[in-house]
């Protein structure tokens, strides 16, 4: 074979195989990794943005009225101590009048 | 004419009986040790009632129709570290409401003061407590809806005196002070 029959046989017409068009199609239409991965972030992002918020003002909430709780006892307790110690000056001074 | 300037003055009287700054009274505490200030009004209150746990929840009936809770408690190193012309302004405040003073004891330099709110059936208006020692401040604001017994209880076995009192007023006729 000549050389001239080498390059004529490597540069011969051959017809793409059936499926070609569909195949490049296919591909072209599909989304990169990389898209998908950023939507799926923004995803998290906002779901994160919304919960994050409303957990915060949970927390504080609840740590608020766990504050009023305790202040409301220590209020109770003032007043507590105040009236028996009334009682007791009421009795102190009802005794010295006697 | 003469009617809307009586509604009016109702009305002047009326907000004038809701609003006391407690916060007026903060300045007792200047010099002060030890103190303690508490308000709780409105949704902070209906939070830290509806936070008391099983341990406290015989408190609950008590608090649970309270509208109001001012406590402003202060110890002091020494005597003289406070003016009583200070409590004044609550004094007189107290009296505009014509709440019933049902004790007022004077010993040497201590005052004490109770004076209630008192509403038909046992109930009470509002509770308001002031002692003054040398070195020692307490006043407690409440007020809202609470029955004697309440009272007793939130005193232990006190409670008796003052509720006597008003109840011998009943007894016998006479009319205390009218509540607004």
């Amino acid at each position: 074979m000549s050389f001239e029959d080498d390059l004529r046989k490597a540069l011969r017409h051959e017809p793409a195989p059936p499926d070609f068009a569909a195949k490049v199609l296919a591909r072209t239409s599909r989304t990169p990794t990389y898209r998908r991965a950023a939507v799926l972030a923004l995803a998290a992002a906002l779901a994160l943005a919304a919960i994050i918020p409303a957990a915060v003002h949970r927390y504080r909430r609840h740590q608020r009225a766990l504050e009023a709780k305790d202040q409301l006892i220590t209020a109770l307790s003032i007043t507590k101590v105040q009236l028996q110690q009334m009682k007791e000056k009421i009795r102190r001074n009802t005794r010295s009048k006697l | 004419m003469k009617k809307a300037f009586l509604f009016l003055a109702i009305a002047l009287a009326a907000f004038a009986q809701q609003t006391f700054d407690f916060k007026t009274l903060d300045k007792l505490g200047a010099k002060a040790k030890e103190s303690t200030n508490i308000t709780l009004e409105g949704d902070t209150l209906k939070l830290a009632v509806n936070f008391l746990e099983a341990d406290n929840a015989s408190l609950k009936p008590v608090v649970d129709n309270l509208k109001g809770v001012y406590v402003r408690s202060y110890e002091f190193d020494k005597e003289g570290q406070y003016a009583d012309a200070d409590l004044e302004p609550l004094r007189a405040y107290i009296n505009t409401l014509q709440w019933t003073k049902i004790v007022d004891v004077k010993e040497d330099k201590e005052t004490s003061e109770i004076y209630v709110k008192p509403l038909p059936n046992n109930r009470l208006g509002g509770l308001a407590i002031i002692d003054a020692e040398p070195k020692e401040v307490n006043v407690i604001y409440i007020t809202g809806d609470l029955s004697t017994s309440d009272l007793a209880k939130l005193g232990g076995n006190f409670g008796i005196p003052d509720m006597k009192f008003l109840h011998d007023d009943k007894k016998a006729g006479k009319k205390s002070t009218p509540a607004r």
